[in-house]
């Protein structure tokens, strides 16, 4: 982490230029009174010094075998949870909220200890409706969703298309 | 101005502000318990019903979402550890930790009567003094401003965790974060490595979920805790005798609450926790803070909701909004034909005290209506243990989604999930991190109109500046010597 950080610090500051843009300029005047830059270099050049001060603090502790943080049955679960929580974040929009609700939530239930399909089945599908209900219905908020007939339409018009050598794209 | 204050306080006692008074509170504390779920989204989400309201029932009614929704957000923060806004951080160090003890109805009852007692006072004190205060505010400049939110960078710093060191790059780092979109001042792009998405920065509500409670999900999957097994609202009920040990806390985090909020852009977050800090400084036993300390949550909790009554002030007085959540008022203001600013007392004297009255009428209200309703809206987090993990992460993620119907908020939910468990794992308190970005905006933007006002000659500036220079002068070696304090305790 402090090793990181030093490297984000050092690096930020030696591509400033790359990475923050020219100030805006009239009649050969700055628009602002300090240049957009200049926060940042104080703060990354600062940032860089003490995580560095931290690193050499720590040098110890990181040479010598610190107990372990998770057992390795424990970090399987977690690498499982995050690549389930990235299709998740993934997923939403293309297949819906339903959908990816329900598979991933099935797979967490699973991957947190859950081995009744009953409960893995009645969470997974009420919760996201439930959900849906209460953020459209009631908060008048949107969710990702996607229209079963037209999912199923637009594979027809996909294949069809495909098959004819002609469309490239959806079938509008 | 007597006369505008008894018209108005006979305004507020009508059936219809009562009502949705209650409606809002209800509305608040649901919207708040749910993890996910903020009060500003609650609040934006409602505003267009306040429009064909009349003001003195639409106003009232936003005002009890507000209050409601700021409690109700305490509530899975101490019951799940999963603060739902930033004002609920703070509240959450202890009151999981009493959770995790059995003891989650106690830090609740505390949560509650702390909350109604610091939100009275402070609304008490803006009805006093809004005049006054209005007068003072308007000689607050960016350099008071910007030495008062780097005093708070600093002693977040300080109070959290043992190494200040990790805090410092944490704080930092979060400092950066706040400068990834588009500059305030200038209207570059900074540090968007060419991304669309980045151009508007980072967003608050899907790094507060990511780096509190994603890896709080995963270490108890981890672990193979049930989260919900912490989640239940057990234990005994909150003695009178504690209550009466945490009188002193909840005056001192009231004060703090209520001064910071006079202060535009300080808010709920940097009150809570400069509550909590002070309270762990003034307790004869600091090292009971952080572990289940009933006197953690009072100081939190009073010192947030005594904010809510004085951010009103520079909002009503000069039409500035103080924070989000204001700034939605103010919309409502304005959509009923009222301008904030000076003419309002002179031409509105009366509905402007009628709203202030009737914010005073929904702490009332709320006592009665939190103490029935907590068991109920506990039950939304006190779910089947082993159930309640995919359905958190469900809501994590469609609330991180509805702010602003973007995929890539969940991406970035993700992202600081990740982020928040590693510094985890390495011993980094994030909440420095959270702090830094959060007041990241603030402090460059005042950063910037101080060097504006200074020009050529910053030394001189200062010291004819006569608050800023006393502000940094105050603070500089308390800041110092708790700093060595902290640091000197870490190595021994």
């Amino acid at each position: 982490m402090a090793f990181g950080l030093t490297l984000l610090g050092i690096l930020g500051f030696v591509f400033m230029s790359h990475l923050v843009a020219e100030p805006k300029v009239l009649f050969g005047r700055s628009l602002t009174a300090i240049t957009p830059s200049l926060f940042p270099k104080l703060v990354l050049a600062t940032m860089a010094v003490l995580a560095s001060m931290l690193l050499y603090s720590l040098r110890g502790s990181l040479t010598s075998r610190e107990s372990k943080t998770f057992e390795d049955g424990a970090l399987r679960r977690v690498v499982m949870l995050f690549t389930v929580m990235l299709f998740y974040a993934l997923t939403m929009e293309p297949i819906g909220f339903f959908i990816s609700s329900a598979l991933s939530m099935a797979a967490v239930a699973w991957i947190a200890g859950n081995r009744s399909l009953f409960q893995i089945g009645a969470v997974s599908i009420i919760s996201p409706i439930g959900l849906y209900l209460v953020a459209t219905r009631g908060l008048a908020v949107s969710l990702p969703e996607l229209s079963p007939i037209e999912f199923f339409y637009a594979g027809i018009f996909d294949t069809v298309g495909s098959f004819f050598g002609g469309a490239e794209g959806p079938a509008q | 101005m007597i006369e505008h204050f008894a018209e108005g306080a006979l305004m507020a006692f009508s059936l219809d502000t009562i009502l949705m008074i209650i409606v809002g509170l209800f509305s608040g504390m649901l919207v708040g318990a749910l993890p996910g779920f903020t009060t500003l989204m609650a609040m934006a989400i409602l505003l267009p019903l306040s429009f064909f309201l009349d003001p003195l029932v639409g106003i009232p009614f936003l005002l009890g979402v507000y209050k409601g929704g700021i409690f109700g957000g305490s509530i899975p923060a101490i019951l799940v550890s999963m603060p739902g806004t930033g004002a609920a951080v703070a509240t959450s160090i202890d009151g999981y930790k009493l959770t995790q003890k059995g003891e989650s109805r106690k830090a609740l009852d505390m949560a509650l009567y702390a909350s109604v007692i610091g939100d009275t006072f402070s609304d008490v004190f803006t009805i006093l003094m809004i005049f006054p205060i209005a007068l003072l505010v308007m000689q607050f400049g960016p350099p008071e401003l910007f030495a008062v939110l780097l005093m708070s960078l600093v002693i977040i710093v300080v109070t959290s965790g043992s190494n200040p060191l990790k805090g410092l790059v944490m704080m930092l780092f979060g400092l950066w974060l706040a400068q990834i979109g588009t500059d305030p001042m200038g209207g570059v792009e900074r540090f968007t490595f060419g991304i669309f998405d980045l151009k508007s920065g980072i967003p608050l509500l899907p790094m507060l979920m990511g780096v509190f409670a994603l890896p709080e999900i995963v270490y108890a999957v981890m672990r193979n805790e049930k989260v919900g097994g912490f989640a239940k609202l057990v234990g005994a009920r909150l003695s009178m005798a504690e209550f009466k040990r945490c009188i002193p806390t909840i005056r001192r985090s009231t004060f703090i609450g209520t001064a910071i909020g006079i202060v535009p852009g300080l808010g709920q977050v940097v009150a809570a926790m400069m509550g909590y800090s002070a309270a762990k400084n003034a307790s004869s036993h600091p090292e009971t803070f952080g572990q289940g300390e009933v006197e953690g949550v009072a100081a939190a909790e009073a010192a947030n909701n005594a904010v809510n009554g004085p951010t009103l002030v520079p909002l009503l007085t000069l039409g500035i909004p103080g924070d989000n959540v204001t700034a939605i008022l103010l919309g409502a203001f304005v959509a009923q034909g009222l301008r904030p600013g000076p003419q309002l007392f002179e031409e509105q004297g009366a509905i402007v005290f009628a709203i202030l009255v009737a914010m005073v009428l929904a702490n009332l209200m709320f006592i009665v209506i939190g103490y029935l309703s907590i068991p109920f809206f506990a039950r939304i987090v006190t779910i089947k243990t082993g159930l309640l993990v995919p359905i958190v992460i469900m809501f994590a993620f469609a609330g991180a989604y509805v702010f602003r119907s973007d995929t890539t908020d969940i991406l970035m939910l993700v992202g600081f999930g990740l982020f928040g468990l590693l510094a985890r794992a390495a011993k980094f308190d994030v909440m420095p991190m959270v702090m830094g970005f959060i007041l990241g905006g603030p402090l460059e933007y005042a950063f910037g109109q101080t060097v504006a006002m200074a020009g050529n000659s910053p030394i001189s500036f200062m010291f004819t500046e006569r608050l800023g220079m006393l502000a940094v002068l105050i603070a500089t070696p308390l800041i110092g010597y708790a700093l060595w304090r902290r640091m000197k305790t870490a190595t021994n």
